[in-house]
This record gives structure tokens, C-alpha cells and sequence, in this order.
């Protein structure tokens, strides 16, 4: 019998990447197939591909046996192929019914019959959802299973997920398990674009590894483990990231927040009564689902938003009126987690990147210019010691890869934050090798006193690097607890909502 | 870089000859003979001194505005209202030269003037920033107004108090000898300005790129959010390019007031905006090209106009020469850009064989 989906030799360039090269392999029916390996492998652009999203430079695509020619996600549709990207697209005013039916209605809408199909197909799925609900008020489990709904509804056969779990808690990503198995059962394929190995051995039934653009591997899961898999992924035996115990901070306290509240606009807080303090030579953790005020408390700490209450101090002074330029000056550093949006400026060189937080600092000036050559020299000295892959200082930003970007924020923010340094999802996207680069320079900048919160939506990243912790759930702190106080089903409840106290039960 | 350098220099120049062939073309459906036009064109630039130096003549306010553009354009902004930034640079210019001139020696006029028409260009750009930082106004439209509230303000100063003392028509007396801008080759209309004008551009380069004013400017205009987060202040710095793009376009007021007409006319250089827009986007917004376009665009007047009076071809045919030449070099700027991404395809196509 012949594969549902085949792809042969799919090669395709970026203006400075090899995405793909020469990478064929087939999708069959009624199985789960998982697209492993690190960010920037060209997972996610071979799914674009076969979506219809990006043109293939070479190869072809075939379906059932026979050439498929596919140039626009609707061709994709039509063949029975539907993807869900990493970021939704919904449209957030409209209602969840409008959504689905999107794309696949013509003239007049009859609301109350599309709203019942709507509800029996959630209801075939075991999914609770309003039909009349608007999309931009659903949380974000709730509103992939739109999306999902979305595929089904127009009879898809073959539905590929961008890395589903990220925005899940635990719990959710169960369910979405369970689903994708139901789904499969009917004949139906899925394939899950992920680099979270404990998934692939939880719900693939055959594993696509890629490395740098190429297939690596292409195994039944039966016939393999998480060694093999992540050998194939990095090319190398993955060194346990367990922790490394270390001596427990015992520094004066750097950061204290005290019943700090923040209010985005106006009605809901975004942070409610936060107070916690961080030791020198601390990492204190901040685990939770994204979204629920981890942004809002960073930025608050680096000066970017105001609160409404409470106080902020910095070695005993108060600093939540400074502005971010003299909060800067008091040496505290941050990496955020959207490094794109806030933290690097593409369009600029390495080091005009190095400059960006100090401009105003005299001692990048020479008789009113800038003293290039100690820019370079700061620059150089920063590609050597981070081992950064750049052709020089005078590299455009945009051409780094991902990894070597963010090295370029933290090796900017660590000579910043000489006091504190605020890391958001630090590792958020990076490949393995650069994940344990940054761990280490947490753990290096902690050994040398500085007081370090750490966001993370990977608890073995908290768990790992953290000497203490706390969960955020909807800005508000669930508690805070030392590294090996709680097992990781107890903090899976508290990213959720739930109160350990009461059993369980909804707090 | 230097294969990238030397494609947009051979494109930029391939673009210019094509623009020039493809209204070449035009002429055939006037009967005209576009070889003996572009013949009359190019060689009446260097029939004589004065025709040749007119180039750079004309070359000077356009330089002025087409930085005013550029200054905006690296912080993200639009700045669309260089023209009424100029008529307001040339009512300060005339105003105050008229004042001045019968009480203070020529040169030290010529400083005054500089400098209250740079402070009322600058504060009549500000303005436009300010309502952009502090209301979110659209700066787009609020410059592009403001164009049309300098030009009937202007009008109305030149009907009424600036009215020259004959009464006859709305213009303003002329200049005193004292207070023109020098000539910069005798026996040519070539005067000084133009010299204000080259400096002007190099040190507008050296602020962009090598002081941390010009660097911010730069990283608000390529990402606002994160230069905010970084510390910079985006709404002072809209304020402040606002200022300094405004001063700029005033300067092309001094420079045409002061050193060619040597009076105020009504109706006044009404395009000098337009076209400056046009040479500062034909630069890729480089202050160091736009002097070179801004040479080309006054190449093509200079000589259009000749072969306009020569050949007796009609005087739109210049501007639509500049028009599809600003066309021609910005598809070649895409072209560049396709032909650099086909290098990198094939540089990685060999490392990775």
C-alpha cells in the first residue's frame, strides 16, 4: 500500500540557511509521526512545505502514488492536510463557531445550525467548548482545540501540530494526547513537530530525528530510546541536565519585592500582590504557563512598567520610580523572552546590538563619537568569550542564527546586570548545545554573587538551575518553595490553579 | 560587501540608462529623434562654465530637503512636509534679511539668518513630532497639512507686509548685495549654499552613524519596542528628528532665497519637497548618494530645459525622465538585494557539496 503522504528530496534555501536538504519521507495512515530534533533542524519548514506555506527550492510531493502540486495552503486543504502553527490563526474577535466555519461558507449563514454542528463535533471529541464564545476571551488550551476542531471540520486527514504542548499545562497536554491517539485511530495521521523527547516516547508511533536540515533518523518508536533519539537529534550523547548541587546561597538579600500589583488596563491586575525577595548569589525561579504575568514581572523589575503598588528594592533602595536607563545604571540586566521584539534591534550590527542598553554611557564616547574601536574591542571580546558564530562586530545581527542572537543579549545583559539579572525563557528556542551554554553562564553569574530570576516554562529548567521557586498563575504567586519541596505532578496542579492545601481542590 | 557595493553602483547606473531609453521612447510619438534629443541634452551640460555649475545649482536646496526626508525616515517616521518647511525657511530668510540688512555688516546678516531660519524650520518640524509623540497623530498627514499651511501663510505675508514696496505683485523687495550668499565660481549662478549643502550631508552621515544620538535614532526607527526597552526615549527623539529634519528643509529656504532668487516670489519652487522625497528614496536613504542624486536630478533640469528650449520638446518631459529613472533605480535596488540572496544561496549550495 502506498504512503498517504510522501516527500522526496525536499531542498529548500533561506537567503542564509540551508532549511532542507535532500530530506524524503513518507507519512502513512492512522499513525502518529514525530518530527524531532533541535530548534532550527527545518522541522517546522518541511511541514511548511507540504502546508503550502513556503516553495521548495527542489523535490517533490506525492499523495497516495500520484504528484501532488501543492502552491497555497488551500491546495493543502483540498488534499485533506491541515496545520496548526505554533501561533494560532484564529480571528481573536470573532466567535468560535466563526472560526470554524471560515473559509468553508457561502452566501447566507445560518448561525444557529452552524453553532449545533459546531457543538456535536466538539462533543464527538470530548471537547468543552461554547460555540457562541469569542475566541479572543478563551485561554490557550482552549483555543488550539478550536483550531483542532477547525481541521476536523474540514475533514482533514492528515493534521500537523507545531510544537502543541508548549502552550499547555501538563494536564492539557494529556488530554491533547489522548485526542491525537482517538484521532489516529480512525485512520487518520498526525504528525507532532516537537524537541521534547519525553512526548515522542509518549505518543509517537514512528519518529522522524532531523539535524541541520537533513533526516538523521527514521525509526519505529519500539525499536528505540531517548538515548538513541537524542544522539540523533544533537549528533552527540546527551550529558543528563540534572542538577548540579551547590552550596545554598547565603548572600544579603538584592531584590525584594514587596505586595507589588500591576494593572495592565485598568480592570485586571496582571500582577496582584507579589512580594518575594532574591539573596545574593540566588537563582530564584518562576515556573508557570506563559501568560500569566511572567512578562508583566520582569518588566516591572527592569523599569518598563510602572506598578500600581508596592515597592521594588535593590539592596535596601527603592527603585520603582527609576526609569529603565537608571535602573540600567544600577546594574540590572535583562533577557527577555520575545529577544526579537525586545531585546535586539535585527537590522543592526553585532555590536551596535553590544551598544544598545548604554548608549548614554560616556565611556563608549571619544571626543563626542563613538569610540568605535572599544566597541569592537567589547564586541570581539564577547564573540570570543561566549563562542559566539559571528564574522565579526560588523556582522549584521539578522544573519546570526538563533543561539548565537541570544548569546549576543546575555553576553550584553551579564555585563549589564552586575547586581541582578532577570532571565524570561531563556533557552526558549535554542538547540541543545546552546541550552547548556546559557545554563552554565546562569550558574557561572550565580557563583559570582549575583542575585538571578530565572522564568521558565520548563520546569526541569526551574528545577534544575533554581535554589528556590514559585509558580505564577494569573499574576499571582502560588507559594514559594525550595528546589526539591514539591515532585512535579504538585507544581503541574499549582501552573493550573489548584491549592496543594485543600487537596487538590480548585483554589 | 564590496560585491555588494559594486552591484548597486553598476545597477544604480544600468537603472539611469534604462530610465533614460524608456523616455527616449516617449519622444517617438512626438516625432522628436531621442537620439539628437539626449545629444542636445548631454552636451548643452558642457556648452559653457554657467550651464555646468547650474547643475550643482540646482542640485543644492534638493539635497537640503531630501536629508529633511531622510533624517525622519531613519527614525521611522514620515516626514512629508519638507516643502512648507522650506517656504517657512524662506519667508525667515527673506524676513530677516530685509531686516537686518540696512544695520549689520552682509556675513554676519548671512549668520543671523542661518541660524533663526535652522530654529524656525526645526521648531515648525517639532511641532509635528510633538503631536506624534505626545497624541499618536499620524505624522504622515499632520506634516503633509502643515505643507499646506506654510505655503497660504507665506502667501498671506507676501500680500501684506511682506509686500514689495512697488505694490504690483505679491513678492517681497529684492536683497541687498550684501546679504546674498557668495558666489562659489565667479561668472556662474553657483554660490556658497552649495558648499553648506555637501558639509551639511557629510556631517548629517557622521550624526547617523557614528554619534549614540544618531544610533538611537536609528534603532528606534528599525525596532521602537526594543530601543524602549533598552532605555530610549522614542518620544523625545520623534520631537527631536522632527526638529532637526525640519531645520534641514528650512536650509534649502536660506539657500534659495539667499544666494539665487535674492527675493520672495509667490508660487515659489513648489516641487523642491516632492523631489527631495524623491532623491532621498532614489539614495536608499543614504546622505552620502543623495548628493549624487540630487547632482543627477539637477543634471536632468539643467539639461531638459535646454533641450526643452533647443529641440522643442515639451518641459514635462523632464520630470518624466526623473520618474521613471527614480523607477527604473528602485526595481534595480531589488534586484540588488535578489542577486545577494542568489550569492548566499550559492555560497551555502558549495559548502554544504
Amino acid at each position: 500500500m502506498t504512503a498517504f503522504i510522501e516527500l522526496k528530496n525536499i531542498t529548500k534555501y533561506f537567503s542564509h540557511v540551508v532549511a532542507n536538504q535532500d530530506v524524503s519521507f513518507s507519512i502513512e495512515r492512522g499513525e502518529v509521526l514525530a518530527l524531532l530534533g533541535e530548534n532550527g533542524a527545518g522541522k517546522s519548514t518541511v511541514m511548511k512545505i507540504l502546508y503550502g506555506l513556503y516553495r521548495a527550492d527542489a523535490g517533490e510531493i506525492f499523495q497516495n502514488g500520484k504528484a501532488a502540486a501543492i502552491h497555497s495552503p488551500r491546495d493543502a486543504m483540498n488534499l485533506g492536510i491541515t496545520m496548526i502553527q505554533q501561533h494560532f490563526s484564529l480571528v481573536q474577535a470573532h466567535s468560535v463557531t466563526e472560526n470554524i466555519i471560515l473559509g468553508n461558507v457561502h452566501g447566507a449563514i445560518d448561525r444557529e445550525a452552524a453553532d449545533r454542528e459546531v457543538a456535536a463535533l466538539a462533543a464527538e471529541h470530548g471537547f468543552d467548548i461554547d460555540p457562541r464564545a469569542r475566541v479572543g476571551d478563551l485561554a490557550v488550551g482552549v483555543q488550539q482545540k478550536v483550531e483542532i476542531l477547525k481541521a476536523i471540520y474540514q475533514k482533514t486527514r492528515l493534521l500537523i501540530m507545531d510544537e502543541p504542548t508548549a502552550v499547555l499545562t501538563p494536564q492539557e497536554s494529556d488530554q491533547l494526547m489522548k485526542f491525537v491517539k482517538n484521532f489516529t485511530s480512525q485512520g487518520n495521521s498526525v504528525v507532532f513537530i516537537t524537541h521534547k523527547l519525553q512526548e515522542v516516547m509518549a505518543v509517537a508511533d514512528r519518529i522522524i530525528v532531523m539535524r541541520n536540515g537533513m533526516v538523521s533518523g527514521n525509526l519505529r518508536k519500539a525499536d528505540t530510546d531517548a538515548r538513541e533519539l537524542s544522539r540523533l537529534m544533537i549528533g552527540r550523547e546527551l550529558t543528563n541536565a540534572a542538577q548540579v548541587k551547590t552550596e545554598r546561597a547565603g548572600g544579603e538579600v538584592r531584590l525584594a519585592l514587596d505586595r507589588v500589583s500591576v494593572s495592565d488596563h485598568g480592570a485586571v491586575p496582571s500582577l496582584a500582590d507579589v512580594s518575594f525577595e532574591i539573596h545574593a548569589g540566588e537563582v530564584f525561579g518562576i515556573a508557570g504557563v506563559s501568560g500569566n504575568g511572567q512578562q508583566e514581572l520582569c518588566e516591572v523589575i527592569c523599569g518598563a512598567l510602572t506598578p500600581v503598588s508596592g515597592s521594588i528594592r535593590l539592596d535596601g533602595r527603592a527603585i520603582e520610580t527609576l526609569n529603565i536607563h537608571e535602573r540600567v545604571k544600577r546594574g540590572i540586566g535583562y533577557v527577555p523572552s520575545n529577544r526579537h521584539r525586545d531585546g535586539l534591534v535585527m537590522n543592526m550590527t553585532m555590536a551596535e546590538n553590544m551598544l544598545l542598553k548604554t548608549s548614554f554611557d560616556p565611556r563608549w564616547l571619544k571626543n563626542g563619537f563613538i569610540d568605535r574601536k572599544r566597541l569592537d574591542a567589547v564586541s570581539e571580546k564577547a564573540i570570543a568569550d561566549y563562542r559566539i558564530k559571528a564574522s565579526g562586530p560588523a556582522a549584521i545581527l539578522r544573519t546570526l542564527s538563533g543561539g548565537n542572537q541570544q548569546k549576543v543579549i546575555v553576553a550584553r545583559e551579564v555585563d549589564i546586570g552586575e547586581k541582578l539579572i532577570i532571565f524570561d525563557q531563556p533557552t526558549r528556542g535554542l538547540d541543545l548545545g546552546a541550552i547548556d551554554n546559557v545554563h552554565k553562564i546562569i550558574r557561572a553569574e550565580r557563583a559570582k554573587g549575583k542575585a538571578i530570576l530565572l522564568v521558565s516554562t520548563e520546569l526541569t529548567e526551574i528545577l534544575g538551575l533554581s535554589d528556590r521557586y514559585t509558580v505564577l498563575y494569573k499574576g499571582r504567586l502560588q507559594g514559594i518553595y525550595d528546589r526539591s519541596a514539591l515532585t512535579v505532578e504538585e507544581i503541574g496542579l499549582l501552573m493550573a490553579g489548584y491549592q496543594l492545601k485543600e487537596g487538590g481542590a480548585h483554589g | 560587501m564590496d560585491e555588494k557595493l559594486r552591484d548597486s553602483v553598476l545597477f544604480s547606473i544600468l537603472a539611469v540608462i534604462a530610465g533614460l531609453l524608456l523616455s527616449g521612447a516617449m519622444l517617438l510619438f512626438i516625432d522628436k529623434n531621442p537620439i539628437e534629443v539626449y545629444r542636445i541634452l548631454f552636451s548643452s551640460l558642457f556648452r559653457d562654465k554657467y550651464t555646468f555649475f547650474d547643475i550643482f545649482v540646482k542640485a543644492t536646496p534638493l539635497i537640503f530637503t531630501a536629508l529633511a526626508f531622510t533624517f525622519t525616515y531613519k527614525a521611522s517616521l514620515f516626514n512629508i512636509g519638507a516643502q512648507g518647511q522650506f517656504y517657512i525657511g524662506s519667508v525667515v530668510a527673506v524676513a530677516a534679511s530685509l531686516f537686518l540688512q540696512q544695520r549689520l555688516p552682509g556675513l554676519f546678516v548671512l549668520a543671523i539668518v542661518f541660524v533663526l531660519v535652522l530654529a524656525a524650520g526645526g521648531i515648525w518640524g517639532s511641532w509635528i513630532g510633538f503631536v506624534k509623540a505626545r497624541y499618536q497623530a499620524n505624522e504622515f498627514l499632520t506634516s503633509m497639512m502643515s505643507t499646506y499651511v506654510a505655503l497660504n501663510f507665506m502667501n498671506y505675508l507676501l500680500r501684506t507686509i511682506l509686500k514689495e514696496t512697488k505694490g504690483e505683485y505679491p513678492q517681497t523687495n529684492p536683497l541687498d548685495k550684501t546679504v546674498w550668499l557668495p558666489k562659489l565660481v565667479p561668472g556662474t549662478r553657483l554660490h556658497w549654499g552649495f558648499v553648506i549643502a555637501l558639509l551639511t550631508a557629510i556631517l548629517i552621515w557622521v550624526v547617523l552613524y557614528r554619534t549614540p544620538f544618531g544610533f538611537r535614532i536609528r534603532a528606534v526607527g528599525l525596532n521602537q519596542r526594543a530601543s524602549e526597552m533598552s532605555g530610549i526615549n522614542a518620544k523625545k527623539l520623534y520631537v527631536l528628528a522632527f526638529f532637526i529634519s525640519g531645520a534641514l528643509a528650512a536650509a534649502a529656504g536660506l539657500t534659495e532665497v539667499n544666494g539665487m532668487q535674492h527675493m520672495l516670489i509667490q508660487g515659489f519652487n513648489p516641487t523642491i519637497g516632492s523631489e527631495g522625497l524623491g532623491i532621498a528614496i532614489l539614495a536608499n536613504a543614504n546622505p552620502i548618494a543623495i548628493i549624487f542624486a540630487s547632482a543627477l536630478f539637477g543634471a536632468l533640469r539643467v539639461g531638459g530645459l535646454v533641450a526643452s528650449q533647443v529641440a522643442g520638446i515639451p518641459p514635462s518631459f523632464i520630470e518624466l525622465m526623473q520618474g521613471l529613472v527614480m523607477i527604473f533605480v528602485i526595481l534595480s535596488n531589488f534586484c540588488c538585494g535578489e542577486l545577494d540572496r542568489k550569492r548566499e544561496i550559492r555560497k551555502l549550495r558549495k559548502a554544504a557539496s
